[in-house]
């Protein structure tokens, strides 16, 4: 198993870019959220982990502005607030990619890269937009995350999912985002296409960014996280540095502990019990690379 | 696939039937064979001149399948194949769409130009584009007043606010005391001239209805809730034919007892004048407009003739009753009445 | 990768970009067939190849192309409006009434109209914005409305259903120029609003390539929450495209009314499934994020080459709808292969 080149977290370190504590959320009676603390730092990749309907998406949406909290602090670089909109979030620097919703299919990639934020020359009626530089820069940008087009000029549908994750990232990277929040970016993708878009996350965090990458998957949150925190029915139900807690016992309380048990209990009499495994070995190759 | 194969051979077995039943079950009546020997009654298709093959171009404002220009129409290939003329037709029942077509006949420089002036001001450019082209224009139907001012040689149609007038003076003649006018178009101009000609000579009481004449069953169930909601009516005036028969059969579900009367003719209307469910109906002599406009542009053409003296020349109104109904009905079942 | 792969990547590129970004324009198909209808009527029309019949079809093709270039956009942004047909002909009504009743130079009534027509645009743009309804609900509702207040208001202003000459008042000649002039080149006259039409063209493509609103128009149709999400204002831009089809109304108006005098209440209904035809034959998705302003003229032009055509060509008229739904058909097949083939190119 790798330990990789992330470095352990430093408890002397400067105050967090986002820090979450105690943050409650309630839709009229329903707990959608409740207690949850989480830090982000810079350089440092802080997971979010939790099956379905345990409060994940409640916590992106309080993160980038979509919806207030009810109880607890959120603070942005160590300033008490609460977040109205998905713009005012933008312009604290948390952008968000959403798995779905990241890219228009049917426009350029160049158009893509630069949508809502186009820069412009000239001046009155002819203002017009700077397509070479938009070009030139897209190329340029998306290189230096290590992702080589041939054509920008090509409708980013006909990307793959993981390269289309990985425009949204670099995006919000040459933004200037200093808080880049994920939702489930490897959700929909296969191991190879999901180790593509893990070493871009990496690639972000190494560009200095503090990174929140909410997921169902252990393995790919293990890959490259510093921090974990679990989610359990809209409650905190562990929170962890990546030095404290090896994989398996993430995989274990991720799973619910005696609810694993049983799973394993019913899947030993499956003929062939491989799923836990032999997974690690590929992306952890993966991970490797990305140092370099 | 094999679904697919079943699919076509049934539909193959229906066709096979189908043709089969009508072969064998001839009708001794009617039908298109007896149409047929009526249009070979007709002129036949041999000119009875030896002038040169000139072509005339006949735009109307006419929509889509116009019982009333089909009749117009017919009149002027009736008389273009007696005159060794080359007839050809377009409609558009938009005014710009209507002027772009007299744009492209002058284009193709035919040698005579018919149009109808239901919205003259459009066609004011278009017909003097074409007087200036020196191609003859005739105008039929709409524009009587505004023919001579355009430069064309003639007008042949009816007012229709005399046509309007004839029809009040019909009713009053019949009786009548309160009468309603059914408008199956919005916004013509000739319509509103029919319905306030009547007024204007009816003694009794006349109100205007609107109704969407693209749409039959809307125009039966807005007459019969007119006529339901006021039993005092006692005649309808429709100003198409084919809403006659429409505002029969919505009297007779309303109860009602008044009167239909219609502007124009078709054979429904002739059926409907001879068994008395119509009361009249004026006529302007569709076919006539037809086929007098091109007879006189080949007169122009060939003798410089011109008729009306600068006056239109009118071919209705013409107030037909059940004792015409008889001759009618034969004209109107060859589709030239 | 290696890099004998990247290499043989890009030769590839070398040697498709060329065909590719041809292949990639959304009006390709639309311009294979245009050329199509104009050589099939120039075998079979004797007079469609003289030049004023030319520009006769042109002149067709423009007063279609005025609204078929904005309806486009609004397309490509990913809305429609049915109202688009009725609007030109409430532009002009509003502004021969506005002069004739309150007796003022043309030019103010033209003013009053550019408004009025703005406005409108506005309203459906609010209003879909706002309720969140399909764009075809609300633009129904505003089609019905102003089929309603042409004939309404010209009946009870006017009298009658069509509005009073104006031709007599002042500015109209001015009026007339601009909006409904003859230009002469040599002894062939084109009318003024085929210089509109290719002014609107230029302009709508130039919005769309060339500017941070074009950007936002194609995202607003391809992916509007993605738009959203990255922050381009979805509601601003939606609203603009219908005032932008509220300025093309308003062209097209004038047109009708300087060139005719006196403009009929009850027409123009309909034209809105044309304009869409246009846009939708020039390559316009139906769905919205993709198209472009010359595929809407061509798209024009193909329905002027086709309705006039038929006139040269001696045809039966009967049939010029069934010819007309052949050639939607044909055109948008012909784009949706040309389109596959394009993206399998890749």
């Amino acid at each position: 198993m790798s330990t990789a080149k992330t470095p352990a977290p430093d408890p002397g370190e400067p105050q967090p870019l986002v820090e979450l504590d105690d943050v409650s959320k309630f839709y009229g009676n329903i707990r959608a959220l409740e207690g949850v603390s989480l830090e982000v730092h810079a350089g440092e990749i802080s997971c979010v982990l939790g099956d379905n309907g345990a409060g994940k998406s409640t916590l992106i949406k309080i993160i980038s502005g979509l919806h207030r909290h009810d109880a607890g602090t959120l603070r942005i670089e160590g300033e008490d607030t609460s977040l109205s909109s998905p713009r005012e979030a933008l312009d604290r620097g948390i952008a968000t990619v959403y798995q779905d919703l990241a890219v228009v299919p049917l426009m350029p990639v160049w158009r893509n890269f630069f949508l809502g934020s186009e820069p412009t020359r000239g001046k009155g009626p002819l203002k017009r937009l700077d397509v070479a530089r938009m070009r030139e820069t897209t190329r340029t940008e998306l290189l230096r995350m290590g992702i080589d087009l041939r054509d920008v000029d090509q409708p980013i549908g006909t990307l793959s999912g993981g390269e289309r994750q990985c425009v949204a990232i670099a995006r919000a990277v040459y933004f200037g985002a200093k808080v880049l929040v994920l939702d489930e970016p490897t959700a929909a993708l296969g191991v190879k296409q999901s180790g593509v878009v893990l070493k871009y996350v990496a690639a972000a965090r190494d560009a200095g960014l503090g990174v929140v990458l909410i997921t169902h998957n252990p393995h790919h949150a293990y890959l490259v996280g510093d921090r974990f925190v679990l989610l359990k029915r809209g409650a905190m139900t562990g929170s962890h540095l990546r030095a404290d807690i090896s994989l398996d016992e993430l995989t274990r309380q991720m799973a619910g502990g005696n609810e694993l048990e049983d799973l394993r209990h019913e899947l030993e009499r499956a003929p062939v019990p491989t799923h836990l495994g032999g997974h690690p070995a590929k992306p952890a190759q993966e991970t490797e690379n990305t140092g370099e | 696939m094999a679904r697919v194969r079943t699919g076509v051979r049934a539909v193959g077995a229906v066709l096979v039937m189908a043709l089969g039943v009508s072969l064998a079950g001839c009708s001794s009546t009617g039908g298109k064979k007896a149409e047929d020997a009526r249009k070979a009654a007709a002129a036949g298709g041999k000119s009875a001149v030896n002038t040169p093959r000139w072509t005339v171009a006949m735009v109307t404002h006419s929509g889509d399948g116009d019982t009333f220009w089909d009749i117009v129409q017919k009149g002027a290939e009736q008389a273009a194949v007696k005159d060794n003329i080359k007839f050809l037709y377009s409609h558009n029942d938009e005014a710009q769409q209507q002027a772009q077509l007299v744009d492209a006949a002058v284009d193709k420089k035919v040698d005579g130009l018919i149009v109808s002036l239901a919205k003259p001001d459009a066609m004011k450019a278009a017909v003097a584009r074409a007087v200036k082209a020196g191609i003859p224009v005739i105008t039929v139907n709409s524009g009587s007043a505004e023919s001579k001012k355009f430069g064309a040689l003639s007008h042949i149609g009816q007012d229709e606010t005399v046509a309007g007038r004839a029809v009040g003076e019909e009713l009053n003649k019949r009786g009548r005391k309160k009468a309603l006018c059914i408008l199956h178009e919005q916004g013509n101009v000739g319509h509103e001239q029919r319905c306030d000609g009547a007024k204007e000579s009816f003694d009794g009481k006349m109100q205007n209805l609107y109704v969407d004449g693209t749409n039959m069953p809307d125009v039966q169930a807005a007459i019969e809730a007119k006529l339901q909601s006021d039993d005092s009516l006692d005649a309808v005036v429709t100003l198409g034919a084919p809403f006659a028969d429409t505002a029969v059969k919505a009297k007779d579900s309303a109860g009602s007892k008044a009167e239909i009367d219609t502007f124009d003719l078709n054979e429904a209307v002739a059926t409907g004048l001879k068994s008395g469910k119509l009361g009249f109906a004026v006529d302007q002599q569709p076919y006539l407009q037809g086929y007098q406009a091109v007879d006189l542009l080949w007169l122009y053409r060939y003798n410089a003739d011109v008729l009306g003296g600068g006056r239109p020349v009118l071919t209705g109104p013409q107030v037909v009753t059940e004792k015409d109904a008889d001759a009618l009905l034969d004209y109107a079942e060859r589709g030239t009445r | 990768m290696t890099a004998t792969a990247q290499k043989t990547a890009d030769e590839r590129l070398v040697e498709t970009s060329a065909l590719r970004k041809l292949l990639g324009r959304p009006e390709l198909g639309s311009v294979v067939g245009a050329v199509a209808v104009f050589a099939f009527f120039v075998v079979f029309a004797d007079s469609f190849l003289r030049a004023s019949s030319l520009a006769t079809v042109l002149y067709a093709a423009s007063t279609l192309g005025i609204m078929a270039v904005p309806v486009a956009l609004l397309m490509i942004g990913g809305e429609f409006d049915l109202s688009a047909g009725v609007l030109v002909t409430s532009s002009a009504l509003i502004s021969s009434m506005f002069s004739y009743q309150m007796t003022a130079n043309v030019w103010v009534g033209v003013g009053v109209s550019l408004l009025a027509t703005l406005a409108i645009g506005v309203f459906n743009g609010v209003m879909l914005t706002r309720t969140q309804l399909p764009s075809f609900i609300i633009t129904l509702g505003t089609f019905l409305m102003l089929t309603g207040m042409n004939l309404g208001f010209t009946k009870l202003i006017s009298g009658t259903v069509s509005t009073k000459k104006i031709s007599d008042m002042e500015g109209f000649a001015g009026a007339h120029d601009l909006f409904a002039s003859t230009l002469t080149l040599g002894d062939v006259d084109f009318k003024v609003t085929i210089l509109w039409w290719f002014g609107l063209v230029a302009v709508a493509t130039w919005i769309l390539l060339r500017t941070r609103a074009g950007n936002w128009i194609f995202a607003c149709g391809g992916n509007k929450e993605a738009a959203r999400a990255v922050g381009v204002p979805v509601t601003a831009t939606k609203i603009g495209l219908y005032m932008g089809v509220g300025l093309g109304a308003w062209i097209a108006g004038q047109h009708l009314l300087f060139s005719f005098d006196t403009v009929q209440s009850g027409e123009g209904v309909g034209n809105e499934l044309i304009y869409i035809i246009a846009a939708v034959i020039g390559g316009c998705l139906i769905t919205g994020g993709y198209g472009s302003a010359v595929g809407s003229a061509v798209g024009a032009l193909i329905f002027g080459m086709t309705s006039k055509g038929i006139v040269y060509a001696e045809w039966d008229p009967d049939w010029f709808k069934f010819f007309l739904g052949a050639m939607l058909l044909l055109a948008t097949l012909l784009n949706h292969w040309v389109r596959k083939r394009a993206e399998a190119s890749k």
